[in-house]
């Protein structure tokens, strides 16, 4: 960075002149009595409980956590504190597409050094993969999204409309709606790149490769994939009949219309019953779960949206630590799964906690009465491996201006792909990257 | 007031009444909506109409407004005025001594410098922000409020104004004839020129409180602690958590009431103060 | 519109190089300037150092950082100019240039044209009617950019605001604020709201110094206020309109907090959208901040060069009428 040696001179004086007497600086600190403190970012719901929990149960070690804001607002600030070689936190939440991202940064310790392969059983398999790269280590699982359908139940038996298992008949159903109430749409484009990823996931899509442990400059781009197309050409001709909204997800105007029955469905994840149960109020008790409609009769494809880690960064005072922050913050720990579920509602990915009955056998009344996680459960088995690039920020973000782009009428669906493709492959390129289909 | 038409206020001003009726609705509408929104309660402000009451709940949003997160709100009230207060006055005074050396006296660079003034009101504040994050961070300062503050004193416009208002308003001769009374330089800084100068600073003053209250970019980037957040990002942190978290945190009734709140100070101060507002803003205009 | 600087518009002739252009004033007492060298130096200094350290050493740094290219597989090296000639080569800051500038010849004409209409009102009709309009006026102003462009998205919703449905009441389809073809328009609608009264306040405190001698006699002529408007009174103030559209344009360019503000309601909002959100998303998203760096190096050249093309030609102009 700058010249170090007048900046330490410059930070002397600004010691003592007491400017820096505030100077608050992340990371953990070790006291010669004390217990090792370790920071955290995070933006969980209900987090701070947890971290009570943490806590309690902890002498050596003691978690200070901060919510810096959520998803990219605080990987923008980790980008920040990773160019400048200081002001990240001990222990960061991710998600799992995010992960490949922050390991070519060269921001994520391995937890393999720090003995966090023991913890491969306890996780979901395809979760624990996109979490590791070979015995490399770089985060542990927290919380998933398997996708399945959520419906209005009431709506569809009033109308005599069955339920979509394949594709096909949800176009079907999707005309249907239209007929009788031209209003209404089977659901919305919400412009999520989550979201479209997990369906592109469903259907035998797997656009991406990368492993760092393999070839650093190696990548693999392939959305032209026909198992891809299908799901764009789909959701495009639905759009482009009217038959699909296109808000997007999570605004006020997409969750009012979830609860005027102006949607019927929505392909949602593990982690949607507390979403909607907290945020819907007049349409609760008219929904209900189904499994994702199949590309093809009676197969069992499924996919994810969504789902968060924990990492170890590289400005780690305490690597250690903090890789015993990473594992048992949520972990296999009773109290805090008893947040994370009942109040923060997140989808377990700790095999033992999602096959607790009292998690699969939990009945929710936004649901009538349904124990929805019967059906989640069995996705997040049924998933297999899924990678991401080492910049799918960039994949995402192109990809969403390109579905924009189809939704606005100035390009047509079947070419979204295929210039994502080409952009993204341009950017590979000029990043270094070797890019193989 | 200075109009050569004033007094024929009836037949022929109806046009013009019409259109500044126009325009009181146009930028009324919205501060309006504010002030409505933040009566209602989270499920209300989602389905009653947008324009007119429903339950009143602006006690209730403003109690839940400063409990939320532990009362956070309140901190960022605090923050908001300390960093925008602190700012102001220090970007007036560096900008009061600046104005003062530039007009009246010559020094070894001078000329330069004023020529680059203008150059520096034009460099994006964006531009700026990631450099002196890093530079700030070698220095152990970010995520600190000094993060915000110090970079906040930076006003070239408030220099270049008060130069100008210097140049027109204070006499030299009333300073040369100080200093015949030997009167040292600080003095006369302090004692004649300073109140001269007054409507000038006031407007700096107004300027960069504004500025810094406004401002998003800058905190956004160097503060990562909720305690030391101002309104601006904070609000939008809540907005953000509304949208991600909506089951759990359905937030909107408390970005709107925080936001009404934010506004309220800095609009009764403009009210207020307007008429100094505008000395300052005519005498840097057309002096 | 991250707008740090105010605008109130100091005549553009006193920029230290330039001639004085000749205007009806009160008369100037002579420029004084005392020989005191330390002393003067002393009063500029800390000011002096607060520029070094929070413009020309972050400049620098950033200027040293657009010469090198950091790839995410390859590492960091120094490309000399490399990351400019990408930049005026990147369609999608080319694109979001060519957005800004055709926002920027809608938005800023209309913005001013109504600030000076309302200016001149102002100046002619005395009424409490106008007291108010002036006071209302200038309310936006003090609500924080992100505030407001939070307020208009709530405003443009749907589920929140008034105006989406206001079609519906003659039987037409709701207005969508945030399609592709609507953007623009509604942060136009933004930016226009924030800031009209601001621009009007600084001319109507201009027009305020105009002096009554000026028009007298065209108003003895029996010329109508709508003719003093235009051919004394917009003439008279004619430095602080040029003032007032460079800062705009400074502004203009410098498109980023409403666009990033309503990238959360709209999806429309595509990553290089306005040329410093792009650079935004170049280094907070894609962790590229040599090439952020050197785009807004770019960008702030180019408003450099628009600014003071701007400010010769009205001076030229100014010397010539």
């Amino acid at each position: 960075m700058l010249g170090t040696r007048w900046m330490a001179k410059l930070r002397a004086g600004l010691v003592a002149t007491g400017l820096l007497a505030v100077a608050a600086c992340g990371g953990a600190v070790d006291d010669a009595d004390g217990p090792v403190r370790v920071s955290v970012w995070a933006w969980y719901p209900e987090f701070k409980a947890v971290v009570d929990a943490f806590n309690a149960s902890h002498d050596d070690i003691q978690v200070d956590w901060t919510n810096v804001g959520t998803g990219p607002d605080q990987y923008a600030k980790l980008k920040t504190a990773f160019t400048a070689g200081k002001g990240a936190p001990d222990v960061a939440m991710v998600e799992f597409q995010q992960i490949p991202t922050f390991v070519i940064l060269d921001a994520l310790v391995d937890m393999g050094q720090h003995g966090a392969n023991d913890d491969k059983s306890l996780y979901a398999e395809w979760a624990w993969s996109q979490a590791t790269d070979g015995d490399k280590v770089y985060a542990i699982p927290v919380d998933g999204g398997p996708m399945a359908l959520m419906y209005r139940k009431d709506l569809f038996d009033q109308h005599g409309i069955p339920v979509p298992t394949t594709w096909q008949e949800y176009a079907d159903a999707a005309a249907k709606i239209k007929a009788v109430d031209p209003n209404a749409y089977i659901a919305s484009f919400g412009s999520d790149g989550g979201w479209l990823n997990g369906l592109m996931w469903q259907a035998g899509c797997r656009p991406y490769g990368y492993s760092q442990a393999k070839a650093k400059d190696q990548v693999k781009i392939n959305l032209t994939a026909p198992e891809c197309e299908k799901v764009v050409n789909l959701y495009g001709d639905l759009v482009s009949k009217g038959q699909m909204a296109q808000d997007k997800f999570f605004t006020a105007d997409a969750t009012a219309a979830l609860d005027s029955g102006k949607y019927w469905t929505w392909a949602a994840a593990g982690w949607t019953p507390g979403y909607v149960a907290g945020s819907l109020k007049n349409t609760a008790g008219k929904w209900a779960v189904a499994p994702m409609p199949q590309w093809t009769a009676g197969a069992d494809e499924q996919g994810d949206w969504g789902g968060s880690t924990f990492t170890v960064t590289k400005q780690a005072k305490n690597p250690k630590a903090a890789t015993t922050v990473a594992r048992e913050l949520f972990g296999r720990s009773k109290a805090a799964w008893d947040i994370g579920l009942n109040k923060a509602f997140l989808y377990p990915l700790a095999k033992e906690v999602a096959a607790d009955p009292a998690f699969t056998g939990k009945a929710y009344d936004f649901f009538n009465g349904q124990k929805v996680n019967e059906i989640f459960v069995p996705v997040s088995q049924k998933l297999g491996e899924f990678q991401y690039t080492p910049f799918q920020d960039f994949v995402f973000k192109d990809l969403n201006d390109r579905t924009a782009e189809a939704m606005s009428g100035s390009r047509r669906w079947s070419t979204v792909l295929g210039e994502t493709q080409k952009n993204v492959i341009a950017y590979a390129e000029k990043q270094g990257f070797k890019v193989s289909r | 007031m200075t109009s050569g038409t004033a007094g024929d206020t009836t037949a022929k001003t109806w046009l013009p009444h019409v259109l500044m009726g126009a325009g009181i609705l146009y930028f009324l509408v919205p501060l309006l909506w504010v002030v409505i929104a933040a009566t209602k309660s989270q499920p209300d402000l989602l389905d009653s109409p947008a324009l007119w009451f429903a339950d009143f709940n602006l006690l209730e949003n403003i109690e839940q407004l400063f409990h939320e997160d532990g009362g956070v709100y309140g901190g960022w009230l605090v923050n908001t005025a300390l960093y925008s207060g602190l700012s102001a006055l220090g970007a007036t005074a560096l900008a009061a001594a600046a104005g003062y050396g530039l007009a009246r006296f010559t020094f070894l660079g001078k000329r330069f410098f004023e020529t680059a003034l203008l150059g520096m009101i034009m460099v994006p504040a964006t531009a700026l922000v990631l450099p002196t994050y890093l530079i700030l961070s070698e220095l152990d300062l970010v995520n600190t409020m000094w993060a915000v503050v110090l970079p906040s004193l930076l006003s070239p416009f408030g220099a270049y104004l008060v130069r100008v208002y210097v140049d027109e308003s204070v006499p030299a001769e009333l300073i040369d004839a100080a200093r015949i009374d030997r009167a040292s330089e600080l003095r006369i800084f302090w004692q004649i020129v300073l109140p001269m100068m007054r409507p000038a600073l006031v407007t700096v003053f107004l300027f960069t409180l504004v500025a810094t209250w406004n401002n998003y970019f800058l905190p956004l980037v160097m503060l990562s602690d909720a305690d030391l957040y101002p309104l601006t990002v904070g609000l939008t942190t809540w907005f953000n958590t509304a949208q991600q978290d909506a089951g759990n945190r359905m937030l909107f009734n408390l970005v709107v009431t925080g936001s009404l709140l934010a506004i309220v100070p800095l609009v009764i101060a403009f009210v207020l103060l307007q008429r100094f507002w505008r000395s300052g803003a005519a005498a840097g205009a057309l002096k | 519109m991250t707008r740090s600087s105010p605008i109130t518009a100091p005549a553009a002739d006193d920029l230290p190089p330039s001639p004085r252009p000749v205007e009806h004033r009160p008369r100037r007492k002579p420029r004084r300037v005392t020989e005191h060298p330390v002393a003067g130096a002393l009063f500029v200094l800390p000011f002096f150092l607060v520029v070094v350290a929070f413009l020309v050493v972050p400049l620098g740094y950033a200027f040293w950082l657009s010469l090198s290219s950091k790839s995410l597989a390859l590492g960091t090296r120094f490309t000399g100019i490399g990351n400019y000639v990408r930049a005026f080569t990147d369609p999608v800051l080319l694109d979001g240039l060519l957005r800004v500038v055709l926002f920027g010849l809608v938005q800023i004409p209309v913005m001013l044209g109504i600030a000076l209409a309302g200016a001149l009102t102002l100046d002619a009709v005395t009424t409490r009617f106008a007291l108010a309009f002036r006071l209302i006026a200038f309310m936006p102003y003090a609500v924080p950019a992100v505030v407001g462009a939070l307020m208009w998205g709530f405003l443009y919703s749907r589920t929140f605001g008034p105006f989406a449905d206001l079609p519906t009441l003659v039987g037409g389809d709701p207005i969508d604020f945030f399609s592709s073809s609507l953007l623009l328009v509604s942060l136009g609608n933004i930016v226009t709201w924030a800031w009209t009264g601001y621009n009007m306040i600084i001319l109507y405190s201009a027009l305020q110094g105009v002096p009554r001698e000026m028009y007298e006699a065209a108003v003895i002529d029996g010329a109508t206020p709508v003719q003093i408007a235009l051919r004394v009174k917009v003439p008279a103030i004619r430095q602080a309109i040029s003032l007032a559209v460079i800062f705009t344009v400074i502004g203009t360019m410098q498109f980023f907090t409403e666009p990033q503000i309503m990238a959360r309601f709209a999806p429309q909002v595509s990553a290089g959208y306005t040329p410093n959100l792009y650079a935004y998303n170049q280094a907070f998203a894609y962790s590229d901040f040599n090439y952020s760096a050197a785009l807004s190096f770019a960008l702030g050249f180019l408003v450099f060069v628009v600014a003071y093309a701007f400010v010769f030609v009205s001076r030229r102009r100014g010397a010539r009428s």
